[in-house]
């Protein structure tokens, strides 16, 4: 039996239920069974939070398994960076500034932990509390959604969904920002089940929030828009909006407010100007090769096949997921710079998408009689069929699950690597080089990299002034936070660059710097001092070290 | 210690007969290298202090005042110093002035050139005595300050500068460049000139370090191994003919015959090597070529030189057990204030400048001791338990109490050629965490109150 109504049937009956629970298509009332009744509430009481307690754990595993197995990569040693310098640290102040580009919501949450010393570890647990947090807040979400089962699943999903499991094992902005996303579009729920102005400040108070997290985040506010503009049955007059939209900028007025009361009146004006000018550093392709992978194939075909085969069921929660999901989308496909965690907000959205469709999914007749023939009870009562259909998604939950689960754990586990794609994890050998150049290398050295991110994660390893070679001198052409070295021939022959650092990974991005490196190290007497290398196969198949990051020490 | 002069004739084994054969093969064929180098087979005496790496470079004609006579906390140039034109007479004068970029000329720096610029001890000579070459008598009166020498400038706040250390000879670079190998001029008598024959047997610092059986290198920027005191010619005096004064060892007939010796004197590039592989020997010296600052040349390309060679000494593995100094040969025509004191008749000449880099090195000390190039030999000489060459290092001082060997070694810090560091401007933290905590308590109590709140709106 379906159960269907129209729009706005959908939000009168949100507003009377504090959680909605859509019963599954064909699937009749579970018969009550009155042997053992009392123990079966009591295992349903406890089934439910029992689960998602195992649900966080697992996703608490899969974030914290071997998170020191790699050092930061550029941005986390950044945004580190940041925090240890707002936190005074000595070692990071010379090096990072406490503004850059991004508001500092997130790097003021890890600078307690910033104060002395080298820290990345307790950086990477934030985060990765913060991703179980995410996880929690897509059942919620779920559960006001559909169901505490759909919850339930799309908090599975997203506790092992690679793309979720490897941002938030970072020290990234787009973690946390996926969190407080999440809980935006959790306020927005209430606010369209409960029409409460409330809800409707809240909500937009909390994408306040999300933009203090990472400014980018501003393009949810047209999935907002969109869902609003596409669901009529939602009262939203002017002053309502205007009421939520206040909270919003006030919230976000907090960064540059912040910044005049610290001494700073630049914010990141100049940053923004070079990223809507810059040049694409992807393809148009970059998003469809890499994100739905991360997702998880079978995710995603669940997300989008759900919205079929429940067609029937379509409401403004719909709406609200699919404008959530295409908001940034369909910015980031079009914005010329693109980032592999970009499109994380849409990952909380695909996740109960999905779960929704998996929880609902139509099981063949067929195939149900050849289950219970299977079972060798062709003659099995109507309950044993609602059985067999239940058997049948969780069979089918569990396969996706494990789709999501095993991409993980190689992911989590992959710690040698010759390849990189920034924002997918930490940079192999980048943490040990640093940290061999602050050991075994004269404080006030200046090291020459390859490129701007092998410098950001030697100065944070190895607390020595790093400038990379690819940072162009047009500040038209350059991201305002990195410094060029506008002529590094001469400040090599003056005996101003000590060492020279390159790497496989830049290289990889740039044959054309990484061949004037070597021209430079060759012609100022390079010598070999130290190599980072990583388990590698050569064209027999045996393993050979491979040399990922090479020291040279260099003089006029 | 093995005395290089006694007999062949030793009851000794089989192999150590042979070595001596050969030595006394070598010393029928070259009687003075077998004199003075005779190489010692036993282990090589442990030096005095942790000092095992001395380099010791010297660089051209700049004295103490026209360096760091205006920095603070040193015997600088005194307030209201003006030099008379012309000695005896008051005015008209030249007052030191900044020479910075404008340029500078080789100013005269020849005994006669001394003569008058000390003037019998009134030093009110030093215009007088660069003019009457047909120069600018001003020039000596310029300076140099921390704008021109950043760099050294931070090795003084950093490690030890010296301010009474005197260039050995009242004359030019020949002498005090045998005063720096062998604690003597050279030449006596007026002539201030290399002999055709060479430099003899006069015995050298390299000679003890030989005997001694102790590790030694002169190495030699842009070294050309053909010019020696042979095939130098005197118009390549100001030429790469130098090369045969500021390494005396080039004018020893011992040195240039024997290929052992002769394979001591390198170029340059093998310090970076030797440095690199910390396998640099117990005493370097080091000669430029065109990076000395003698002027008219770079004073910057000097100073690179000299930040590339501490450079490569900082990284090396032999940092913790080394001492670098450099000192400049002669005064170059400079004003300097100090009168220097009259040792013999050879000098002493004006003060020099002179650091000494060294983990052992006391941080940004100034040290007053009375010292001149034979104080380098003293060094060596106390430091490995060498024989005196001459009257002059066996009286000399050296310069001990530089270094305070009871602390541990420092690490090295690669100092910049910024004078004045760039600061660190940190931002108040406070209204950052203040803003941030408010905004998200508001937020927390209106998503709360929101939770909490049941009335819908109307």
């Amino acid at each position: 039996m379906s159960v269907t109504r129209s729009s706005v049937g959908e939000v009168e009956h949100d507003r009377c239920a504090t959680t909605v629970v859509l019963h599954p298509v064909g699937q009749p009332e579970p018969a009550s069974r009155p042997d053992g009744a009392g123990q079966e509430r009591r295992w349903r009481r406890w089934a439910a939070p029992g689960a998602l307690v195992a649900i966080a754990a697992l996703a608490l595993f899969l974030r914290v398994w071997q998170l020191d197995a790699l050092g930061f990569n550029s941005d986390e040693a950044v945004y580190a960076g940041q925090a240890a310098s707002l936190a005074g640290n000595p070692n990071y102040s010379p090096f990072f500034p406490v503004f850059r580009a991004h508001p500092m919501l997130f790097q003021t949450l890890l600078s307690p932990f910033f104060r002395t010393g080298e820290v990345d570890v307790a950086g990477r647990v934030v985060v990765a509390v913060l991703g179980v947090a995410t996880v929690l807040a897509v059942h919620l979400l779920g559960a006001r959604l559909y169901g505490r089962r759909v919850g339930l699943v799309a908090a599975l999903l997203i506790a092992v969904m690679p793309y979720h499991v490897v941002v938030t094992r970072q020290v990234l902005l787009d973690g946390p920002m996926v969190l407080f996303a999440t809980l935006t579009l959790y306020c927005l729920v209430r606010f369209v089940q409960a029409q409460q102005v409330l809800w409707y400040v809240a909500a937009g108070a909390m994408l306040g929030v999300t933009m203090l997290t990472k400014e980018t985040s501003i393009v949810l506010a047209g999935g907002v828009y969109a869902f609003l503009a596409l669901t009529p049955t939602v009262r939203r007059p002017v002053r309502m909006s205007v009421l939520a939209l206040a909270p919003m900028v006030v919230v976000f007025a907090t960064h540059p407010v912040s910044q005049a009361l610290a001494g700073r009146t630049e914010t990141g004006r100049s940053y923004l100007v070079w990223q809507l000018f810059r040049r694409p550093n992807h393809s148009m392709g970059f998003y469809v090769e890499t994100v739905p992978v991360a997702m998880g194939l079978l995710v995603v075909t669940a997300a989008v096949g759900g919205l079929w085969w429940l067609r029937g069921r379509r409401s403004w929660r719909e709406t609200l997921l699919v404008s959530w999901i295409a908001a940034p989308v369909v910015f980031f496909q079009l914005w010329p710079v693109k980032g592999f965690q970009y499109l994380l907000p849409a990952a909380a959205p695909v996740a109960v998408l999905a779960a929704r469709a998996l929880t609902a999914l139509p099981v063949p007749e067929r195939m149900g009689r050849l289950l219970r023939r299977a079972v060798r009870r062709p003659d099995a009562r109507p309950s044993t069929a609602v059985r067999t259909v239940r058997t049948v998604r969780a069979a089918v939950i569990a396969v996706v699950t494990l789709s999501l689960l095993v991409p993980s754990w190689n992911a989590v586990n992959r710690a040698n690597n010759a390849t990189f794609l920034a924002g997918s994890g930490g940079v192999p050998g980048g943490r040990e080089a640093g940290r061999w150049l602050a050991a075994n290398t004269p404080e006030g050295s200046v090291v020459l990299t390859l490129g701007p991110s092998m410098a950001n994660i030697i100065q944070y390893y190895g607390h020595r002034r790093s400038y990379g070679l690819s940072v162009s001198p047009n500040p038209l052409r350059r991201n305002p936070s990195y410094a060029p070295l506008p002529n590094p021939d001469w400040w090599l022959r003056h005996n101003d660059l000590q060492y020279v650092v390159w790497d496989s990974f830049s290289a990889g991005r740039s044959a054309f710097f990484s061949e004037r490196l070597m021209v430079l190290i060759r012609r100022y007497h390079g010598r070999v001092v130290h190599t980072e290398h990583v388990d590698g196969t050569d064209s027999t198949g045996a393993r050979v070290p491979v040399p990922v990051v090479i020291i040279y020490e260099v003089r006029p | 210690m093995t005395d290089p002069t006694r007999p062949c004739g030793s009851r000794a084994g089989r192999l150590v007969t042979r070595a001596l054969l050969i030595t006394c093969l070598l010393a029928l064929a070259n009687p003075a290298a077998a004199a003075h180098a005779a190489p010692r087979t036993a282990a090589p005496p442990s030096p005095t202090t942790p000092i095992d790496h001395f380099v010791f470079l010297m660089q051209e004609n700049h004295t103490f005042d026209n360096y760091f006579g205006t920095r603070p906390g040193v015997d600088g140039i005194p307030a209201g110093t003006c030099m008379p034109v012309r000695r005896g007479q008051a005015e008209p004068c030249v007052k030191p002035f900044h020479l910075g970029e404008l340029g500078s000329l080789d100013l005269d720096h020849t005994a006669e050139a001394f003569r008058v610029q000390h003037n019998g001890g009134r030093m009110d000579g030093f215009v007088e005595g660069v003019s009457t070459q047909g120069k600018d008598g001003n020039l000596a009166m310029a300076y140099y300050d921390d704008r021109d020498l950043p760099y050294y400038w931070n090795i003084a706040d950093e490690y030890v500068l010296f301010d009474r250390f005197f260039s050995s000879s009242n004359s030019g670079s020949i002498r005090n460049h045998m005063f720096r190998v062998t604690g003597g001029p050279g030449a006596t008598g007026a002539s201030e000139s290399i002999p055709k024959e060479g430099w003899g047997d006069i015995p050298t610092i390299f000679d003890r370090l030989e005997a001694a059986g102790i590790s030694w290198k002169f190495y030699v920027e842009n070294y050309d191994p053909t010019i020696t005191y042979r095939s130098r010619s005197a118009e390549e005096d100001i030429d790469r003919g130098a090369q045969v004064i500021w390494v005396p060892l080039l004018a020893y007939a011992r040195y240039v015959d024997d290929p052992r010796l002769f394979g001591k004197i390198v170029d340059l590039d093998e310090y970076y090597e030797d440095a690199a592989k910390g396998q640099l020997p117990a005493v370097s010296f080091i000669a430029p070529a065109g990076d000395s600052e003698h002027p008219p040349g770079s004073i910057r390309a000097g100073q690179n030189l000299v930040r590339t060679l501490l450079t490569q000494l900082m990284r090396s593995p032999n940092w913790n057990s080394s001492a670098f100094l450099w000192s400049y040969d002669d005064w170059g025509g400079w004003y300097d204030h100090v009168a220097p004191p009259q040792v013999d008749s050879y000098g002493y000449g004006f003060r020099v400048p002179a650091l000494l880099v060294s983990p052992y090195a006391r941080r940004g000390h100034v040290e007053s001791t009375t010292l001149d190039f034979t104080s380098v030999l003293k060094f060596i000489e106390v430091n490995w338990r060498l024989k005196p060459l001459a009257d002059r290092d066996r009286r000399a001082k050296t310069f001990l109490d530089a270094f305070d060997f009871d602390r541990p070694p420092r690490p090295a810090v690669l100092l910049s050629t910024e004078r004045t560091p760039p600061v660190v401007t940190r931002p108040d933290p406070v209204p950052v965490y203040a803003s941030y905590a408010v905004t998200g308590s508001l937020v927390a109590a209106l998503v709360g109150a929101a939770a909490l709140r049941r009335r819908r709106w109307t």
